[in-house]
């Protein structure tokens, strides 16, 4: 039960939710599928005088193609991302991260890639994955709307940087070439959320050489980095690029974050190894040519 | 003539239909017409002095009834009696109050208490209470408590030791100076939580005009739970009536000396209406227990023959309370030895008040760190002397003909054959090849470790001077329908107890299981009991019912005699439903029929023997001990279970993370009634105890605040943590107890943590890495192998 | 739903059956079913979305009641475990979880039949990887999931041998 007074809205389109959104941008909470706000509003960590609950906002919740890339709405679950077509890079990423969400199945059908985008949790999945393939986030406020990289939108640990009145609408993900991709991630238990995550993406020539790489660490940082690992562009051996993203990881976590599941000096120490992991997972799947046999 | 056709049945639930489809009614099901809801106000301090509790902005709010404070609390009610009042043994008594009064010892102590309409206005009234607190300074660790100029918690009390005690049997430091190898080391445990499914929820409704209180709750000890509400609300126990509706699982915690549970009962008092109070999962987490260090010393041989432990335990118990948690710490004290021959031991145990929240029961109480501290010794005793840990277990584990043994500490170990038991569960995992696998897997460059452990659980504990009882006592009934009635004495946590004494009872009084219940929980219809705890159902509860079904067996078989004109009783025997005469099977009369003849011809059919077609009766252990013997030492547990688990685990070197990939757990629990209860109680004793091992830990901050408030930090083992359990079974009957029967329910936690604690030690061996304290975190483990590595490099 | 007005008419399909109750619109979901409707079979032991007791189908998806307010749930189609049983006959997942001894204290029994029938909807060969993920989001104390996840696995073999069955008898009456 929510100790305070509430009043609750549901609109049906993205037109009617700014409009809520705006009488009380301050004292108004936005739930997408509310596991992370509803408990916050039950357990008092956070007060609302007003609700505003995106479900019945169809819109929303469609994932559809674009002129350049795919657009997913804020309040897609993780359910859908596992059921959507895996055939495309971006998705198969998506669908990687969603697949293993701490909770189970009830959270992966509740739980919606903009709620978790907006609770700004280092420990979420959501954030790191996305930074990992160029989202850029779709904001809608009452100048109207903006689009910005993702990872702006992460001003730190449970911080967003949306301006009162301003509702994440969804993210844009460009096309891409579907070369490798990996996801990894850091528990302690199956019950922990976990304490570093590793998201990338990557590109191998037709020589097996790194011709692109995007390497983004969640976790370690109060926001997501993104991992400068251009140095291991145009490389072939395996043991030297994951020597250097491990390096390149290690010497980007400058102020690790540390909460009652671990501190700071465990992520950072633990971060290279992961985003290694993670890289490796990937340069394996870029070699696997698209019937599932390895090359 | 006696059968007993199902035991050893792995029967089905009693009514696991009602189950299956939500008509099972917890405490938290419970309505009654006019219930209000009360909300707890707590400390945010550690340590303070209240100065003033402004309870203004709280009274206006809409639908609150009522609010008490500490010092209106006062006159309404006594002090909580103790569960265990370390008074007793020795110890300090400390004046425990429902809501705080004068100062706070703890944060999340209890300060107010609303009563509203509705549980959101109660928590809404909770919050709008405003407590002015004088912080004083904290003792937050028990090295801290323990130092000289240390704040005090009770300003009556000297220093801050609760309780100490030692169980010594011969001379450590002549041990120490006769063997070949003598080690010291340290084990630090964890505080930890009991966490049941079903947080405490308590229901009071007090009867003006009957000057009467109703008090359902989730409670392990009806019958104590009744004389606790009488005694603080100074009425008689014919004036409280306490139910126990089905529990969704104990652990412990549900032991009688919590504070709401009688603030629900004053608040009704108070406000003429029915009272519920709810606690959530973060008040839920505040109970603690199990925080210790050991400093233990080893004195052994070169062929890893021990011949003496010394060990000083110093238990970090928090706050003073009602609840037994201290009590763990004697236990733990009294179970150090386990089940190994070692006849000089030397055990002090030390428990401390802290400014955090007080232990309440946990499962093993106690036992399962003695366990974890007899193998971590045998392990370095392994390690020193180059013998395999197996080895050192097989020369020093008692000895099949040895029984009874009395340990060191005084227990009469009463039968077993740990051997036999050790050697079936290292076939099962396959130690040999498995070792073989390993130095393969090490060269490799993989971290597996294999760990075993051994497991003594003492069980049906009877403490002197406290409602817990070793005996108890069950009534058996039938109706002149046939219809048979159990009452009994003990509780279900709801492991399944009460359908094993039904499968009892109907086997001995020959009816089917449909025809007969079980009623438990009842302080008014059933025989004085003590409920749940110390996994003494099935010995008492269960050796009582069996007493009490011979009884009316016996009367039903006089009467069924008379009808058949056979000789007598033992001419009759009662199977399948009917009482049929043993030289002619062809006769025979429906059970039912003999009862209700009993009931309507006593005066033709029950002559000369007791017309009523009841019996009560009450079993009790014959091998408790409380006269204490020439050292002064008592045995208090009616059985002893054992258990031997193998766990072979892989650390990650390179985060420290531990997969567990296999678990075997042989058990030992005599004589079984019910197997598949049983079985599902060791499973989840092991689960209990791989979550104590590697992932269960309550945290707090540098102010004593709980930061664990969650099952989101305070981590509890998913089916993902583990592999398939492996269970297998060994029976040495007890020759005390009713069929032989041990007790069963905490088997499986101690092993469990030890056998995973010696195969990440077993893990990171070669490194030269160990780690002392458990839980087994990813952090900690890292950290033991780079502090490793440092010490290789320098 | 009007703003500002202090209780709500919440108007829900629960087990196959139209009902309507005034809710306190901050009621969580799972307080609402339990208080207004009388629908105790979900429990609430966490309040926070990790414990799984609460859990329940809504609108054919599993979902954790504590997670939900109440007035979100309007119009919907709600399943608890009163609901599983059809005719009084338990469904044999429910006789599984009693054969196998698959509940103790029971509490944890609601979520844990709704995460399993989510499984065995997608999939009848779950190995035992599978059942461990799918119940992975609920909690359970007393059994140390062994006893479920071999409940599980026999009601996915019963499953499987009622279709081969009504295929073999179909092909037979081919």
């Amino acid at each position: 039960m929510i100790a305070g007074a509430l009043d609750y809205r549901l609109p049906e389109t993205v037109r009617e939710a700014t409009e809520q959104l705006a009488v009380e941008p301050r004292d108004t909470c936005v739930i997408g599928g509310g596991t992370w706000v509803v408990p916050w509003l039950a357990s008092g960590e956070r007060t609302a005088g007003r609700v505003v609950d995106l479900r019945r906002v169809a819109e929303l919740r469609a994932i559809r193609a674009t002129d350049d890339g795919v657009l997913f709405g804020a309040t897609v679950t993780y359910s859908d991302l596992v059921r959507g077509d895996t055939s495309a890079g971006p998705l198969r990423l998506l669908a990687l991260m969603a697949r293993g969400v701490t909770g189970g199945v009830q959270i992966r059908n509740q739980g919606t890639l903009g709620g978790s985008f907006v609770a700004a949790r280092p420990s979420s999945d959501a954030p790191t994955a996305l930074v990992a393939l160029d989202a850029r986030a779709v904001v809608r406020g009452p100048g109207g709307e903006r689009r910005l990289a993702a990872v702006e939108l992460l001003a730190g640990a449970m911080r967003s940087a949306l301006a009162p009145a301003e509702l994440l609408t969804g993210f844009e993900l460009p096309l891409q070439q579907d070369g490798g991709i990996g996801y990894v991630k850091l528990k302690r238990g199956a019950s922990s959320w976990p304490l570093v995550t590793a998201a990338t993406r990557l590109e191998l020539d037709s020589s097996g050489r790194l011709e692109a790489v995007r390497l983004v660490v969640g976790g370690a940082t109060a926001t997501p980095l993104v991992i400068d690992v251009s140095t291991v562009l145009g490389s072939q051996g395996d043991v030297a690029v994951l020597a250097e993203v491990e390096r390149r990881t290690s010497a980007a976590v400058v102020e690790p974050y540390a909460d009652v599941l671990a501190d700071g000096s465990y992520r950072a120490a633990v971060a290279p190894v992961v985003a290694r992991r993670a890289v490796a997972m990937a340069l394996a799947d870029a070699r696997r040519d698209r019937s599932g046999e390895r090359r | 003539m006696v059968s007993d056709g199902l035991l050893g049945a792995a029967v089905r639930k009693q009514n696991g239909d009602r189950f299956l489809t939500g008509r099972i009614e917890y405490t938290g099901d419970l309505r009654m017409a006019g219930m209000a809801h009360m909300a707890v106000v707590r400390s945010t301090h550690a340590h303070a002095r209240i100065v003033a509790i402004d309870t203004e902005r709280a009274r206006a709010l809409p639908g609150v009834i009522a609010l008490l404070t500490g010092e209106e609390a006062l006159g309404l009610a006594e002090p909580i009696p103790h569960n265990l009042d370390p008074a007793g043994l020795g110890g300090q008594h400390a004046e425990i109050r429902c809501l705080a009064v004068d100062r706070v010892v703890y944060a999340g102590e209890p300060v107010a208490a609303v009563v509203a309409e509705t549980a959101g206005e109660a928590l809404a009234a909770a919050r709008a209470v405003t407590v002015a607190y004088e912080p004083l300074p904290a003792v937050l660790n028990a090295q801290d408590a323990l130092a000289p100029d240390a704040a005090l918690l009770y300003p009556g009390w000297a220093t801050n030791e609760m309780i100490a005690g030692e169980t010594a049997d011969g001379d450590f430091e002549q041990a120490a100076l006769d063997a070949d190898h003598v080690i010291d080391g340290e084990l630090r445990i964890q505080r930890t939580s009991a966490a049941p499914m079903e947080p405490r929820t308590y229901l009071a409704a007090w009867d003006e005009r009957a000057q009467r209180l109703s008090w359902f709750g989730t409670t392990q000890n009806p019958h104590p739970m009744r004389w606790v509400l009488a005694v603080a609300l100074r009425l008689s126990e014919s004036q409280v009536h306490v139910v126990a509706p089905p529990l969704g699982g104990a652990f412990g915690l549900k032991m009688h000396g919590h504070p709401e549970e009688l603030l629900v009962a004053i608040l009704s008092r108070m406000t003429g209406r029915p009272v519920r109070w709810a606690e959530s999962r973060a008040e839920c987490l505040l109970a603690a227990g199990r925080e210790q260090r050991h400093r233990y010393r080893a004195a052994f041989d070169a062929d890893g023959r021990i011949r003496g432990i010394e060990d000083e335990l110093v238990a970090d118990h928090g706050a003073a309370a009602a609840g037994p948690g201290w009590g763990m710490a004697f236990v733990a004290s009294l179970a150090v030895g386990t089940g190994y021959d070692v006849q000089c031991c030397r055990v002090t145990y030390r428990v401390v008040v802290t400014n955090r929240a007080p232990w309440s029961g946990v499962r093993g109480f106690g036992k399962e760190s003695a366990n974890l501290l007899m193998e971590t010794i045998v392990e370095r005793v392994a390690e020193t002397t180059g013998l395999d840990p197996v080895e050192v277990r097989r020369r020093n584990l008692v000895t099949a003909d040895r029984f009874p043994y009395r340990t060191a500490t005084g227990l009469d170990l009463d039968s077993g054959d740990y051997h036999s038991l050790l050697d079936k569960v290292l076939s099962k995992v396959g130690y040999t090849d498995a070792r073989e696998r390993q130095a393969v897997q090490r060269a490799a460059g993989r971290h597996v470790g294999i760990g075993i452990a051994f497991e003594l659980t003492p069980e049906g504990a009877d403490i002197p001077g406290a409602l817990v009882g070793g005996y108890d006592t069950t009534t058996v009934k039938i109706a002149p329908t046939g219809h048979v009635t159990v009452l009994t004495g003990v509780t279900s946590p709801g492991n399944g107890n009460e359908t094993a004494i039904a499968q009892l009872v109907a086997g001995r009084l020959g009816v089917p299981l449909e025809l007969l219940d079980v009623v438990q929980g009842d302080s008014s219809l059933c025989p004085y009991g003590y409920g749940n705890l110390s996994s003494r159902s099935m010995i008492t509860g269960g050796g009582s019912a069996l007493l009490a079904a011979d009884e009316l067996g016996q009367k039903l078989r006089t009467v069924a005699a008379r009808m058949l004109e056979a000789t007598g009783p033992d001419a009759v025997v009662l199977r399948d439903g009917f009482a049929i005469l043993v030289a002619d099977e062809g006769h025979a009369i429906p059970i039912g029929a003999v009862a209700h003849a009993a009931h309507t011809l006593a005066f033709i059919l029950a002559l000369g023997i007791d017309p009523a077609m009841e019996a009560t009766c009450t079993y009790r252990p014959p091998n408790i001990r409380h006269l204490p013997d020439e050292h002064g030492r008592i045995s208090p547990f009616a059985s002893f279970s054992n258990a031997v688990h193998a766990a072979i685990v892989e650390v990650d070197p390179e985060t420290g993370v531990t997969v567990l990939r296999r678990h075997v757990v042989g058990h030992d629990c005599g004589t079984v009634v019910n197997p598949a209860f049983v079985d599902g109680q060791v499973y989840g004793s092991v689960c209990a105890g791989i979550g104590l091992a590697l992932t269960e830990e309550l945290l707090h901050d540098a102010d004593g605040v709980l930061r664990t408030d969650g099952f989101k930090s305070y981590l509890l083992p998913r089916a993902t943590d583990l592999p398939q359990i492996e269970l297998l079974h060994q029976c040495t009957p007890s020759p005390f107890t009713a069929l032989g029967m041990k007790g069963a329910g905490e088997s499986g936690l101690g092993g469990a943590q030890a056998a995973i604690f010696n195969a990440i030690n077993d893990a990171l061996r070669h490194r030269g890495a160990r780690i002392d304290a458990l839980p087994a975190s990813p952090a900690r483990v890292f950290a033991a192998l780079a502090q490793a590595d440092q010490a290789v490099a320098a | 739903m009007t703003p500002g007005t202090a209780t709500c008419q919440l108007q829900l399909e629960i087990n196959g059956g139209r009902r309507t109750a005034d809710v306190d619109p901050r009621m969580l979901l799972v307080e609402a079913l339990r208080e207004s409707f009388d629908v105790i079979g979900p429990k609430i032991g966490c309040g926070t979305g990790d414990c799984g007791a609460c859990t329940i189908a809504l609108n054919g998806e599993v979902v954790k009641a504590c997670l939900t307010l109440a007035v979100a749930a309007q119009d919907a189609a709600i399943v608890t475990i009163e609901g599983l049983a059809s005719d009084g006959q338990l469904s044999s997942l429910q006789e599984a979880f009693w054969d196998h001894n698959g509940f103790q204290c029971g509490y944890c029994l609601s979520g844990m039949l709704f995460a399993a029938q989510d499984l065995l909807d997608h999939d009848l060969h779950p190995d035992d990887g599978a059942i461990r993920d799918a119940i992975s989001g609920n909690l359970c104390r007393c059994t140390g999931y062994e006893p479920i996840v071999n409940a599980i696995s026999a009601a996915a073999q019963a499953a499987r041998s009622r279709i081969d069955k009504s295929r073999g008898s179909n092909e037979g009456a081919a």
